[in-house]
């Protein structure tokens, strides 16, 4: 059996009057979640590394004037650190004002409508449209673009620059396919080309979108999505391959109108592939089989039963190996089954049918 | 000199106005022109300001040096991307004479939350002059307000600057190429790089790097590595492009005009290059039989592998510019002759000469006294054909303290001599090599003797039998504040040797240069030239590089070539000449020289360190020493650069 030891350097430090023994190297943020100190956010996410970019998180630490982002400060021995003040609050308060000068606070069509991480901030700084009146400033109209992958749909407008796209698709995705690019107000998130004539290195898995706090990336799968409220969410395991990733299907009025994950579950802790993310569109297709069906002598197809289908499936290849021996039969197996049921397959084309041709679709 | 009516810097308030006084800058010395004719009415800077004129147009200056931060501003953060946008189109409502008494207040406390709450040094510097504008003089906003009509606009050279960038011969962009290879953007880094200086490969292993000197991450830890950095996305993309071995594209030459360049030295690539750039045909002609002049035939390989540049080369030379090797100016070619076929001639030529120690026998030529120029040149030449024959023997004495000593001294090591000392008249910590250098060569086995100085070469029958030295004392501090060795009398004492290897200076060889050709020398033995324009004492013939400034690096090499191009081009396209906007600007702070404020962060990250080969196994070989860092390394390195961007803005009369 093999101990644990905790080699990890302690460090010590106040939080609004609270003692935190922090593990070295540990953001302020962390040090104030562990003793339940709560500082607001918006680009910070769990699953990336600090980005630092909204500024909402400032908090004051003793000694050092200028206010420090607490999602990316090093928490040190001996800090002495607030969370809460009149100055921090006017500070956040300021940053939201200025995010949403950007954004257009159009709410109610939103199917972010409820389930907004701008909205809730924005609320609990009880920032209302009129508010910033005096802030509003020109916005420039940005020309449509296409963003890295036709999928996906990128409004500028609405973007509230937190930069987590980037991040999520350089550290989980491992590809940086996008990057936020200046000047000024004008900045956005663009396709990251190598050089001017590559072509994007995007693979189109929508994690982007999945960590984006509002709804500046939309998957241009088709409309008729619901709001929050009305969209019953099924927790299912996604049948496309064997890694058996977990994901809920968003469904408004028994249709399926997306797909999203939970961050907390599964293996795959809320990440997806494209076909995870946006292959759903087969669930209601007309063309989808959901009944065997058998080849009539006109050549026709018709419905029939399992027990029917198999047992004639059965009688061919019987037929077959007895005629032209085992080897003319093969089998090619799905990538959507599992490792054990890719291995029982194999078993079933080597034994029971006496035949080596046996392959994957995976290979091809 | 301008005379300051009203300013401030890091909250020392300056007040002429016959109200108060202070004691700082009055007035700044050698400040008076941004060019000459045209005064320079106010100053906005980082950590303040200054009115020099009592009409300087106040309201309209801070609306143009805010829409200055906004353009400069990179978006990554909200204060400064979206605050600098409104509190630029607030200062233009005031400006134009329809902003409200309301907006007054809404620049104030929006300014301070940009100050406050932004990421970088651009949003914490970009409202401090503002601030202290609407302090010191606020009945100049309040007017534009009551006066309900459009104010007094001026005239405005901005630009945004760094430490590093300030400090940087060429005034590379460096937070900017930093923060490209933060965000894995290599290509776009490296193009950042090219816009200055076309030998990122070169720069990125030896260059002196004035700018990691000034750096302000020094401050809280340790300075960026600015230069392994530059390696790093050179040599990503290059291994990137030259995978694909797609060439450059040809530029073609629209001007019409042609340019002759003599010598292809750092100097006269990097003018090459951007004269190219700008649609001119251009000729180099080399002495010597291959690209880079000191770069290749100083340096050695273990310190810059040759195929670094000519790969870089190999860009140059693809985009156009046309070599032309083995062809010597005062031999094969005459100034008079390039004159006529060519629109503009520039003398890049080098310091390859070696400046006698002044040691008694140093004349006498005997065998085994080699001059530490001409020992690398015919090592780098010959060495890796295998035709290189050295000094016969197996002790060998280097003199001097400066890096080519250094370069001596290892290379001699790896050529398998038994034993290689330095000698250098003062101590360690006097010694103008890289501390790099100095570290590298004694893991090396290279002995120093320090406070020793050389004073007579004893040969017999013509070969060199070792080299009479004097030990020193150190004095009182000279011009420079070194302190001045003083010899200890009597102290003489012999060092066997075999090859003694002076390597304290270079000079130029001018014999190229006939009498009356108008082209002027100083008594520094540099071709004197124009310090606006770089121009020669003659028409159309220009000069830089160590010939202009006496033996230096790399960096002031390629500073000159960047600047000089851009005269040049001026000169061909029969325009007036003049030295960049910018680098006035730059000259202009430099005599400003403000006080720095410190820095106000939180911060402890240790920069990464480069991989070395260990000393043992290095000394048989020339093969390059240092390796590059890798990805991650280089990603977390350029996300410790502060961005210390700051905007520097100059009102002037016209
Ligand atoms: C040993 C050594 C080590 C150095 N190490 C460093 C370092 O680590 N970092 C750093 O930054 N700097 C270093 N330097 C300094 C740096 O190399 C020089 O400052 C720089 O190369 C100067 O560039 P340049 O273009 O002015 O001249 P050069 O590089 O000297 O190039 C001049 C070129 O002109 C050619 N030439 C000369 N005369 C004629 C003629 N009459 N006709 C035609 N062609 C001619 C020469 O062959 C040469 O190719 C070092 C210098 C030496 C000598
Ligand atoms: S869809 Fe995936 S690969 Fe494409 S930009 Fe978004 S995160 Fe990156
Ligand atoms: S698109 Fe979304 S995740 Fe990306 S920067 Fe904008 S708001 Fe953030
Ligand atoms: S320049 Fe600096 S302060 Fe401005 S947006 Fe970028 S990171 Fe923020
Ligand atoms: S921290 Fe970055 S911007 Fe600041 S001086 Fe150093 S390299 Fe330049
Ligand atoms: S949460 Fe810390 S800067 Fe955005």
């Amino acid at each position: 059996m093999t101990t644990i030891i905790e080699t990890k350097k302690k460090v010590r430090l106040e939080i609004d009057g609270k003692t935190v023994l922090a593990p070295e190297g540990a953001t302020i943020l962390e040090a104030a979640r562990a003793v339940g100190v709560r500082i607001p956010t918006l680009c910070y996410h769990e699953a990336l590394s600090p980005i630092g970019s909204c500024r909402v998180c400032v908090v004051e630490v003793e000694g050092v004037d200028r206010p420090a982002t607490a999602c990316n400060t090093q928490a040190l021995d001996g800090m002495r650190v607030a969370t809460r003040s009149e100055r921090l609050f006017n500070l956040r308060r300021e940053v939201i004002r200025m995010i949403l000068a950007h954004h257009p606070l159009n709410c109610s069509p939103c199917p972010k409508n409820g389930d907004c991480e701008l909205q809730d901030i924005a609320y609990e700084y009880d920032l209302a449209p009129n508010d910033f009146g005096s802030y509003s400033i020109k916005t420039e109209e940005y020309p449509w673009k296409e963003f890295s992958t036709p999928i996906l749909d990128y409004h500028p407008r609405r973007c509230v620059l937190c930069g987590r796209c980037v991040k999520v698709c350089k550290e989980i995705r491992g590809l940086g396919a996008i990057t936020m690019a200046g000047p000024g107000a004008l900045a956005s998130i663009q396709p990251a080309l190598a050089d001017p004539e590559s072509p994007s290195r995007c693979v189109s898995c929508g994690e982007c979108m999945r960590v984006c706090p509002v709804n500046a990336i939309e998957e241009r799968m088709g409309g008729g999505k619901g709001k929050p409220w009305e969209t019953e969410k099924t927790a299912t395991t996604c049948a496309y391959c064997g890694v058996g990733c977990s994901l809920e299907l968003n469904v408004v009025n028994g249709k399926v109108v997306g797909v999203t994950t939970d961050d907390a579950t599964g293996v795959n802790k809320g990440r997806l592939c494209s076909k995870g993310r946006f292959g759903y569109a087969f669930i209601h297709s007309g063309e989808r089989l959901s009944k065997p069906l058998i080849r009539n002598e006109k050549g026709e197809l018709e419905e029939t039963t399992w027990t029917k289908a198999l047992t004639r499936v059965a009688r061919e290849f019987r037929r077959s190996i007895a005629e032209h021996g085992p080897d003319s039969i093969a089998g090619l197996s799905s990538a959507r089954c599992t490792n054990e049921e890719n291995y029982l397959f194999q078993r079933f084309i080597r034994q029971a049918i006496g035949s080596n041709n046996v392959d994957h679709c995976a290979r091809l | 000199m301008a005379k300051v009516i009203l300013g401030s810097w890091r909250d020392d308030v300056t007040d002429n106005r016959g109200l108060k006084k202070s004691a700082i800058p009055e007035a700044f010395k050698g400040l008076k022109e941004f060019e000459s004719g045209n005064d320079i009415l106010a100053f906005m800077g980082w950590d303040g300001f200054f009115l020099f004129d009592r009409d300087a147009p106040v309201v309209d200056m801070a609306r143009a040096y805010v829409e200055k931060a906004q353009e400069e501003s990179c978006g990554y953060c909200t204060p400064c991307r979206v605050g600098t946008k409104v509190v630029a189109e607030k200062l233009a409502a005031l400006a134009d004479g329809h902003g409200r008494r309301e907006d007054i207040d809404a620049i104030r406390s929006m300014a301070a939350v940009i100050r406050d709450a932004s990421m970088c040094e651009l949003g914490h510097t970009s409202m401090t002059a503002l601030l202290k504008m609407m302090e010191l003089a606020p009945e100049a906003f309040e007017e534009a307000v009551a006066g309900r009509a459009p104010v007094k606009r001026g005239n405005y050279r901005a630009m945004a600057t760094a430490p590093c960038i300030e400090a940087c011969p060429a005034h590379l962009d460096i937070p900017e190429y930093v923060d490209a290879i933060r965000s894995g953007n290599y290509y776009e880094s490296l193009a950042i790089i090219g816009r200055k200086n076309p030998l990122a490969g070169v720069c990125g292993r030896v260059c002196v790097r004035p700018c990691e000197f000034v750096c302000r991450r020094e401050e809280l830890d340790e300075a960026i590595s600015i230069k392994h950095l530059k390696r790093f996305v050179n040599d990503q993309i290059v291994s990137y492009v030259s995978a694909r071995s797609k060439p450059l594209e040809e530029i073609p030459s629209a001007s019409g005009k042609k340019a002759a360049i003599i010598g292809a030295g750092p100097c006269g690539l990097t003018a090459a290059f951007y004269l190219k750039r700008k649609g001119h045909e251009v000729h180099i002609f080399e002495d010597l039989r291959e690209p880079g002049g000191m770069s290749a035939v100083g340096i050695p390989d273990y310190r810059l592998p040759r195929d670094v540049i000519s790969s870089e080369v190999r860009r140059i030379s693809e985009i156009g510019v046309k070599f032309h090797y083995g062809k010597r100016l005062g031999r094969d070619l005459s100034l008079s002759q390039l004159e006529t076929e060519y629109d503009s001639v520039l003398i890049s030529v080098g310091a390859h000469g070696s400046k006698s120690v002044g040691m008694e026998g140093e004349d006498a030529n005997s065998e085994g006294y080699v001059a530490g120029v001409t020992f690398l040149r015919d090592l780098n030449l010959l060495h890796h054909i295998g035709e290189f024959k050295p000094p016969e023997g197996t002790r060998v004495v280097v003199v001097g303290g400066g890096n080519v000593a250094m370069d001596c001294a290892r290379s001699a090591v790896r050529l398998g001599y038994s034993k290689v000392s330095v000698v250098y008249r003062r101590t360690q910590k006097e010694m103008p090599a890289d501390h790099e250098e100095i570290e590298g060569a004694m893991e090396e086995g290279v002995e120093f003797l320090f406070l020793t100085h050389p004073v007579r070469i004893d040969a017999e029958a013509g070969k060199v039998k070792g080299i009479t030295c004097v030990k020193m004392d150190l004095g009182e501090p000279d011009a420079s504040g070194r302190r001045r060795p003083v010899e200890v009398k009597g102290s003489d004492f012999f060092i066997e040797c075999d090859i003694v290897i002076p390597a304290i200076g270079q000079s130029s060889d001018f014999s190229f240069l006939s009498d009356g050709s108008g082209i002027e020398t100083t008594k520094w033995g540099t071709i004197a030239v124009d310090d606006n324009t770089m121009m020669t004492g003659r028409d159309r013939v220009f000069a830089g590089g160590d010939c202009v400034s006496g033996p230096a690096a790399l960096i002031d090499a390629m500073g000159h070539g960047l600047r000089v191009a851009h005269c040049m081009d001026q000169r061909m396209r029969g325009e007036k000449m003049s030295m960049p906007e910018a680098e006035r600007m730059f000259r202009l702070l430099k005599t400003m020289s403000l006080p720095q404020a410190p820095v106000n962060r939180l911060g402890n990250k240790a920069r990464c360190r480069l991989e070395m080969r260990p000393a043992r196994e290095r000394t048989s070989d020339f093969v390059e020493i240092e390796r590059g860092l890798k990805p991650d390394e280089a990603i977390r390195e350029a996300e410790r650069c502060l961005r210390c961007y700051r905007i520097a803005l100059f009102a002037t009369e016209e």
